[in-house]
């Protein structure tokens, strides 16, 4: 049967597909209250459930497509830029609304991830959009997870109107560099994403507080926060200086989340680009990297220590080969954020840890039991019945020990 | 000796109705025999009316809040020796040291939480992995789904769903409960006949068509997915069937990508 939806659907999420930031983050809980007798969903308080995965090993949580490809801009990197040939196509405004109701009745999916190629101007199109959330949240009075990737130079009154039906917002910085963006992304500049960052971030904050001093609770304002992705290899920019970007991002912007997304060829590409996609374990190193960043108390200068980032070793585990001088460190004295340091070891495992030490005193059976990477941890702790061989420390072989690391250590812990 | 038979699945009722009896009259963890029967009957969280009567020399334990929540997850899990354990854990609790739920590598501990982790996890992919299906009952658009659990997950999950699809009328089946919800009433239904559950929905061709397009092929993980979305819960997952394929045709489609990429 031929059929255009099917057809628009096609197109439409394959363009989205090149987008990193697909899972849909912590928003707090919502739901349709006791008297409302139309609408659908809720927000459980956690990040989103993966409804399905894919067979490149990512989660399937939202509805993540385009509103449209087509594009007036150039970006050399997107397979939606002005001048390339790929087969174009657009949703409307009812075709959103309805699509994203009938997935979620389903059971398929969180929400919707809505980004869109820029159609007859920047507000026009961030326009469409906004409507898309507003019929969902008011019409629909629809309580899922809806993410706007926001339209950069955009009017500030539609960013902010985005931010009353969105959970999310976000705009994609895309180079680490204006330098960067010069060469690839012509029509887009840094200052301008930083300032609607800026409003943005106010306006987060002015709806955080928890009640005026008229005593009303401010509406809801994008409450999961803004986010950000990075093309990764795309441009000669090293690890440090794309760290370095993600920390000021982090620290000024308050973003939630910064995306890399390593570079991989698309159809009909700009002869700018590089012909062979970044390698995926750089990407992942860049995202433990951000993580030990984030939460686990490390500095940018002790995660990056070239430029780069050691491709065969986690970032955890780089430092601590460059500073073994620190280990073996006592399980049972030393403090969170020494623990947080020891390769192998997890922020949950810290936490048990330290609940466990509060009552007894940990040993090695103690490890086994808690079925903790014995083999990874070896050279680097001494619990009440055992400390490392001085030969695991010592010796020029020391790395030897760590030839294969195994993948997602840091996250599965 | 005391011999306890739980008649219903999960069972978390009853057991704490015997619990609190056993408790009562000092019986020690190793002076009762808990089985199960294989019948299975009604048993809600808090929705059974007590039948036992209340002991008479009523001694207050106060028992945290966490310990009763593990003991939830766990008794909802399959294996039999749930009763015995959570008893055993409940009495050390009380007199052997309140504080025994934060000794993580104590045997009893580690097996009540790898009972409750398992149905955590169960129950979290039967709210991320199952699939409604659309019918007209009465004129009116009802949802069904037909699920598998691997322990007694409905129970555990029968919030998310009346909340999350409140006003939707829907089923969900299992092979050993149903639950029927018409937008305010929830019934609960033994041993449902599978099917009743449709084969088709008029949406689903389209979430195959999302499915296979937003999907990378130039980055293929499949063990990544595998220990995400192992193949037991692939048979009420229409998307998977489409799996297979979708890894046999990447690398022709990758490699499309990038030739596509130099024709330039
Ligand atoms: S503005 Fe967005 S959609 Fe348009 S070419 Fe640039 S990155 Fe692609």
């Amino acid at each position: 049967m031929h059929d255009k939806l099917i057809q628009k659907l096609e197109i439409l999420s394959d363009a989205a597909k090149y987008d990193a930031s697909c899972a849909s983050g912590t928003a707090g809980k919502r739901k349709a209250g006791k008297t409302d007798k139309t609408g659908i969903g809720s927000l459980t308080g956690g990040t989103g459930i993966c409804h399905s995965f894919t067979p490149d090993g990512r989660c399937v949580s939202l509805l993540k497509i385009l509103m449209t490809n087509y594009c007036i801009y150039d970006c050399h990197y997107c397979i939606n830029r002005v001048s390339s040939s790929v087969q174009r196509a657009r949703f409307t405004v009812k075709e959103t609304v309805e699509l994203t109701l009938n997935f979620y009745k389903r059971n398929y999916i969180e929400g919707l991830f809505l980004s869109s190629g820029i159609v007859g101007s920047p507000d026009l199109t961030m326009e469409s959009m906004v409507r898309i959330a507003k019929s969902l949240r008011i019409d629909h009075g629809f309580k899922g997870y809806i993410h706007l990737k926001t339209i950069p130079n955009a009017s500030p009154e539609l960013q902010a109107e985005a931010g009353l039906y969105a959970d999310r917002l976000s705009i994609n910085v895309e180079m680490p560099t204006q330098l960067s963006l010069n060469k690839y992304a012509p029509e887009k500049d840094l200052g301008a994403i930083h300032s609607s960052m800026n409003t943005l971030k106010d306006k987060i904050a002015e709806h955080k507080v928890d009640k005026t001093h008229t005593g009303k609770r401010p509406p809801r304002f994008a409450p999961g926060g803004q986010s950000t992705q990075m093309i990764i290899g795309a441009d000669g920019s090293n690890d440090k200086v794309i760290l370095g970007a993600s920390v000021q991002l982090y620290s000024q912007q308050k973003l939630r989340r910064v995306y890399y997304s390593a570079f991989s060829p698309i159809p009909d590409a700009s002869e700018v680009l590089p012909l062979k996609p970044a390698p995926l374990v750089r990407e992942h190193r860049l995202y433990q990297a951000d993580w030990l960043l984030r939460f686990y108390g490390f500095t940018l200068d002790e995660i990056v220590h070239d430029d780069m980032l050691d491709m065969d070793h986690d970032p955890k585990l780089a430092w601590a080969l460059r500073n073994r001088h620190v280990f073996p460190i006592d399980l049972n004295k030393a403090d969170k954020l020494m623990l947080l340091r020891v390769p192998g070891l997890g922020a949950r495992t810290v936490q048990k840890i330290l609940a466990i030490r509060r009552y007894t005193k940990l040993s090695w059976m103690d490890l086994t039991k808690m079925r903790l990477p014995l083999q990874k941890l070896k050279p680097f702790i001494t619990v009440s019945d055992y400390s490392p061989a001085i030969h695991l420390l010592d010796g020029n072989n020391f790395e030897l020990q760590f030839k294969q690391p195994k993948q997602f250590e840091l996250f599965g812990a | 000796m005391r011999t306890i038979t739980i008649t219903s699945v999960p069972g978390y009722n009853e057991w704490r109705i015997a619990s609190r009896e056993c408790l009562a009259q000092s019986i020690p963890p190793e002076n009762i025999i808990w089985q199960s029967s294989e019948s299975i009957q009604d048993d809600l969280f808090g929705h059974t009316e007590e039948v036992m009567p209340a002991p008479k020399e009523q001694v207050k334990h106060s028992i945290p809040k966490s310990v009763l929540m593990l003991f939830k997850y766990a008794l909802c899990h399959q294996d039999a020796s749930r009763f015995a354990l959570c008893y055993r854990v409940l009495w050390r609790v009380i007199f052997e040291n309140k504080n025994l739920i934060q000794l993580k590598t104590d045997e009893d501990i580690l097996q009540l939480n790898t009972l409750a982790k398992a149905v955590k996890r169960d129950a979290y992919k039967m709210s991320a992995f199952l699939r409604f299906r659309e019918v007209a009952l009465d004129g009116q658009e009802h949802f069904i789904a037909w699920y598998e659990p691997e322990h007694f997950s409905l129970e555990v999950k029968l919030d998310f769903f009346q909340t999350r699809f409140k006003n939707m009328r829907w089923s969900i089946l299992t092979p050993y409960r149903a639950a029927h919800w018409d937008t305010e009433k929830l019934v609960l239904e033994d041993n449902p006949d599978p099917s009743v559950c449709p084969d088709e929905d008029r949406i689903e061709k389209y979430w195959l068509t999302y499915y296979t397009n937003i999907f990378n092929p130039a980055r293929i993980k499949k063990s990544a997915m595998l220990s995400s979305m192992p193949k037991k819960y692939w048979k009420n997952m229409p998307e998977t069937a489409l799996i297979d394929d979708m890894i046999r045709n990447s690398d022709a489609r990758a490699r499309k990508m990038i030739t596509d990429g130099n024709k330039r």
